[in-house]
């Protein structure tokens, strides 16, 4: 995570320390007290502006650990007096608990981006570096399908999977995320900043499409692949639309329908339940971003996104 | 084994499937056939389980021993009614459901998700009572009955007693108006609210079909309408009823009992459902009595805000009809005295006044109550109630007018644009949907 | 850089606009082992099917489903032909002109203003700065975190009397606090403000990568040519993110455009209808209304609209790129 030495060294938008002179050991010593004073000074703000980016989720730890009640107490306590650790325990193991939800979340994020990756790498990779009649025509089809309002298709994909018997069931989340033109349209950016060269080479050496795609190109992917990976598990966890529109039976909810469950029968908003669930719910992906937050970042960078 | 493996699609289903991506999908299903037992009856409703509808269950399974009911409890809000709107349409087992409010009512009985149980009223004769269209307490269409109201939810004027004396207040037994204005303006003194939001006027003068003129036009533009609007907002503004910006902040317009038990407000105009949370001292726990009084008289006109609810519905598509039936039977003629706890007043069977009331209050009624008045409202003045019938386009009618007078109420558009905003957003959707 | 955006340009043009040109430049003459055509369709069909399947399929239906009126329950059966009946009430419904005009004010000022903050947070920590990884980490935590939390805790943090913003707002001794969500002014720019709250970790990392391509030598040559800071971001930095900006622009616009989960779980459209964007009414008049055919149409004008526009950028942007 701190990765401060590196990064710095990677740009140059320092350009007072690239001029690089031999002057006296003073001289030397002055300009880097002088530049630490401008690292922090550009620092500290940074990190205050970012606590402020910040606050809603401390304010969301803080609810979650009240009674529901004080939520809307004034002035804000941010630290309660006595911490209700007790919601965490009913959130995950009581009436409503959000343990099935949160295995459902995991279920579909797993299938969805282990589907999304085999297919995008593959087509990505096509669009990008093999030649076929109609390309260029089933590529623009794609970009073109990437405008559809996620809404337009709820209708029909609705009736659809009815029809097919997958309305109410896991798969109706998984089966359309494995499948998606944005991956593809990634994975074909990061394969079209790679060079031809790689695979002429290895045509000529007799190696046929399939190895040169898994031999080549995609071991040198993955930190693209990590990017694309950690996107669709993004998408996948959070998405609320799918789930509110084809799943109905309780047992299917995945975590953003399970997080709305803690309205109470009363109809009220349990606001420390439900805040204690959204804390749970958002543990794993930030864990999997700060995981792969470097590598993330560099995929970024080098798939020509820009 | 995927714990929602039940949930997961049949291998034929899953065959099919992969037939629509054509053998590209690397996974393998792992699940069992949900297929539908013909025994297993799937009960949707809104109430908890525990709060009597598990009881009413388990009476029915023992007169009925090679019948399982299963219940699912969905929450009555927008996100838990498209919920079941979705599975009722996506063809999830379900047999019977219960539905709340005409709006939702309509929507389920338009698309013809409930099937029709004329016949079988007809041939009951103990479900007499719904054969009557004057003063209809299920939905009727010629022959063709599509949903039953199973209780009756009569509105009262709830009140404060400590707050109440301290205003000066008598506890009216009838009163009009004008009188219940005096009351709240009373009680709306040391940071507090005289009430949350005025009983709808315009049902009081115009009760049932009251959006609808005798030629079926929008009858929006009846002063009713206005005069409750604009009062309302004058009111607000006031400082009398409570800000509806809060309400709405909080999405408080389904429940209040929090602000009540807060003493946010010392009178509240509500239904017998939400008496059980004024018996609940550990969840909201609160040290003043509670008395009830009758919705005011408007003008001599008399209808009490309040109507027949609770549908029970069968899902058109299920293969069960006959058990459903059996079921929802069941439920409308021995139901009522396992629901009374919940506050549902049962609209059938043989249970007294006393016994409702006490369903109703709590074994420690005396307490928290005065029982004579409850008695009084609920039962001894025969609250005159209403079901809507009139249907078309009601569900975006309902949005319509609720849009308005949320602006209207927030104090950023006048009552009367307002108004004129629903009457013309009505009539064209009468206009529009007529035919249907 | 520039070519790698030049390349996706060609591929996204129209048939024999670009893409010719693109291929011989790449491959002066056809290599004697060039793989079969059917290599390239066996390497998409995976995706392929899946897309005609899941979308393709769908939007035909769609299209077919738009000429009539249907609820589903009537069966295959009961669908009804209509013939345009649909889209004449579509341009003649108030509501879907209104949410229009929402959708375009909602889109018209949450994008750009997200551009902008994206674009200072990545100039400010393109600097050398105490655990920098950090920081970036810090401002993309809300694009990752799931819609109903966020919309539960902005609920809360905005609500008009209680809420942590007007108390912090309530300390300057402000008059007339924002009702945001509770107020028909208020509610679509406190969505905005959420909005870019969650969206301008997305902008901010795309720039950021962008940056690290800057090209230094002209920051250089700049700096001694004595230029400031906001002329050399002026003649240098600006241009080259120029195509960086162009897809920011697009996605997001697509993505705030297309933004329901919010509207849904806080404002439910409201108050009054002034949060009721396109998206939010098509799903408004499908899934609570039950109009499947007129949804349909709506949902179709929107998509024209939209790729009608998205067109005319491409366009523009593609008359910029000759002239450079």
């Amino acid at each position: 995570m701190t990765e401060t030495s590196t990064a710095a060294s990677g740009t140059a938008t320092r350009p007072s320390s690239s001029g690089g002179g031999t002057g006296p050991a003073a001289r030397q010593a002055q300009r880097r007290r002088r530049d630490r004073i401008r690292r922090w000074s550009w620092g500290i703000p940074m990190w205050i502006l970012a606590l402020v980016f910040l606050l809603p989720f401390a304010w969301m730890i803080s609810t979650s650990l009240k009674p529901d009640l004080e939520a809307f107490a004034i002035p804000m306590q941010w630290i309660p007096d006595e911490p209700r650790w007790e919601n965490y325990t009913e959130v995950l193991f009581g009436e409503n608990s959000i343990l099935l939800a949160f295995w459902n979340s995991v279920f579909v994020a797993v299938l969805r981006v282990a589907g999304e990756l085999t297919t995008a790498t593959l087509a990505g990779y096509a669009f990008a570096k093999l030649r076929f009649p109609g390309r260029g025509k089933v590529f623009i089809a794609y970009l073109a399908t990437s405008l559809i309002p996620a809404q337009l298709l709820l209708v029909p994909r609705f009736v659809y999977f009815q029809e097919l018997g997958l309305y109410d069931t896991l798969w109706a989340l998984i089966l359309p995320g494995m499948f998606t033109v944005l991956g593809t349209f990634l994975m074909r950016q990061y394969f079209v900043s790679q060079p031809d060269e790689f695979a002429e080479a290895a045509r000529l050496d007799g190696a046929s499409e399939f190895q040169i795609f898994f031999r080549v190109y995609l071991p040198n992917a993955t930190s693209m692949i990590s990017a694309l990976a950690i996107l669709t598990f993004v998408w996948s966890w959070n998405d609320y639309e799918t789930p509110l529109v084809f799943l109905s039976s309780p047992e299917t909810f995945t975590l953003p329908m399970g997080l709305t469950s803690f309205t109470d029968e009363n109809g009220a908003m349990a606001a420390g339940l439900s805040m204690a669930a959204a804390v749970i719910s958002i543990i794993p992906i930030l864990l999997v971003f700060l995981i792969f937050q470097r590598r993330f970042v560099r995929a970024m960078t080098e798939s020509a996104l820009k | 084994m995927h714990p929602a493996g039940r949930r997961l699609p049949s291998r034929r289903q899953f065959a099919g499937a992969l037939g629509a991506v054509a053998g590209t999908a690397a996974v393998a299903g792992c699940s069992s056939g949900p297929a539908k037992d013909m025994n297993t009856l799937q009960v949707w409703g809104g109430i908890p389980a525990e709060n009597g509808p598990q009881q009413v269950i388990d009476r029915f399974q023992e007169e009925h021993p090679d019948i399982t009911v299963e219940y699912t409890r969905y929450i009555n809000d927008d996100r838990g009614n498209v919920k079941l709107n979705t599975a009722l349409q996506g063809g999830v087992d379900i047999d019977v459901f219960f539905t709340y409010g005409v709006p939702n009512l309509t929507m389920r009985v338009s698309s013809g998700l409930a099937a029709d149980v004329g016949d079988l009223v007809r041939s009951t004769p103990e479900l007499e009572m719904f054969l009557d269209t004057d003063d209809p307490k299920a939905l009727i269409d010629g022959d063709e009955i599509t949903a039953l109201a199973t209780t009756r939810i009569p509105q009262m004027v709830l009140f404060n007693d400590e707050l109440r004396e301290r205003a000066g207040i008598d506890l009216p037994q009838q009163w009009t108006f004008e009188e219940y204005l005096e009351a709240i303006r009373a009680l709306a003194a040391d940071g507090k609210y005289g009430t949350y939001v005025l009983p709808d006027l315009a049902r009081i003068e115009l009760g049932p079909n009251y959006r609808f003129t005798a030629d079926g036009d929008s009858n929006f533009s009846h002063p009713a309408f206005l005069r409750h609007f604009d009062l309302a907002a004058e009111l607000i503004r006031e400082g009398v009823l409570y800000p509806w910006s809060q309400a709405l902040a909080r999405q408080l317009e389904a429940y209040q009992q929090n602000n009540f038990i807060a003493e946010d407000f010392g009178l509240w105009t509500t239904a017998p459902y939400s008496l059980r949370f004024l018996t609940d001292q550990e969840e909201y726990p609160h040290d003043f009595t509670v008395s009830a009084a009758p919705v005011p008289t408007l003008d001599g006109a008399d209808w009490n805000t309040g109507e027949y609810g609770a549908f029970v519905q069968i899902n058109s598509k299920s293969p069960k009809q006959e058990i459903a039936w059996e079921f929802s039977k069941f439920w409308l003629l021995h139901g009522g005295q396992d629901l009374i706890r919940a506050g549902y007043i049962s609209l059938l069977g043989d249970i007294d006044d006393d016994q409702l009331l006490e369903g109703i209050l709590g074994e420690d009624a005396e307490q928290f109550f005065d029982v004579d008045s409850f008695r009084r409202t609920l039962f001894e003045d025969q609250p005159r109630m209403h079901l809507d019938t009139e249907l078309t386009a009601y569900t975006e009618i309902t949005q319509k007018y609720e849009q308005q007078r949320d602006v209207c109420w927030l104090l950023e558009r006048s009552p009367t644009k307002a108004i004129e905003t629903v009457d013309k957003n009505a009539q064209a959707l009468i206009d529009r949907f007529e035919e249907d | 850089m520039t070519t790698a955006e030049a390349r996706a340009d060609g591929a996204a043009a129209p048939p024999g606009a670009r893409e010719p040109t693109a291929r011989r430049r790449r491959t002066p003459g056809r290599a004697p082992s060039d793989p079969k055509p059917i290599v390239g369709w066996l390497f998409i069909a995976p995706n392929l099917l899946g897309v005609l399947a899941f979308t393709f399929i769908p939007l035909v239906s769609v299209i077919l489903l738009s000429f009539t009126e249907w609820n589903l329950v009537s069966g295959f059966g009961g669908i009804e032909f209509v013939a345009l009946d649909n889209f004449i009430a579509v341009f003649q419904d108030p509501t879907f002109w209104r949410s229009l005009v929402i959708t375009i004010l909602y889109a018209g000022v949450a994008v750009p203003l997200t551009l902008v903050v994206g674009l200072a947070l990545a100039l400010a920590l393109n600097r050398d700065i105490p655990a920098r990884g950090l920081l970036r980490a810090a401002f993309f935590v809300p694009y990752i975190v799931n819609i109903v939390a966020i919309g539960m805790t902005w609920q809360m943090l905005l609500d008009p009397s209680a809420g942590l913003m007007n108390q912090f707002l309530g300390i300057f001794g402000l008059e007339h606090l924002p009702q945001w969500f509770a107020s028909s002014h208020w509610a679509l720019p406190a969505l905005i403000l959420v909005t870019i709250w969650a969206q301008a970790g997305y902008a901010n990392l795309i720039y950021l990568s962008a940056l690290q391509d800057a090209p230094t030598q002209l920051y250089e040559a700049a700096r001694i040519d004595g230029a400031g800071r906001w002329a050399s971001f002026r003649a240098i930095t600006w241009p080259s993110l120029l195509p960086t900006t162009v897809f920011l622009l697009v996605t997001l616009f697509v993505g705030i455009s297309q933004t329901f989960g919010m509207i849904a779980l806080i404002t439910n459209g409201g108050p009054g209808d002034s949060t009721t964007t396109l998206s939010f009414y098509m799903y408004q008049t499908s899934f609570q209304f039950y109009r499947f055919g007129y949804a349909s149409a709506v949902g179709l004008v929107t998509f024209i609209g939209i790729f009608a526009l998205m067109l005319l950028m491409w366009r523009a942007q593609r008359g910029k790129a000759l002239h450079d």
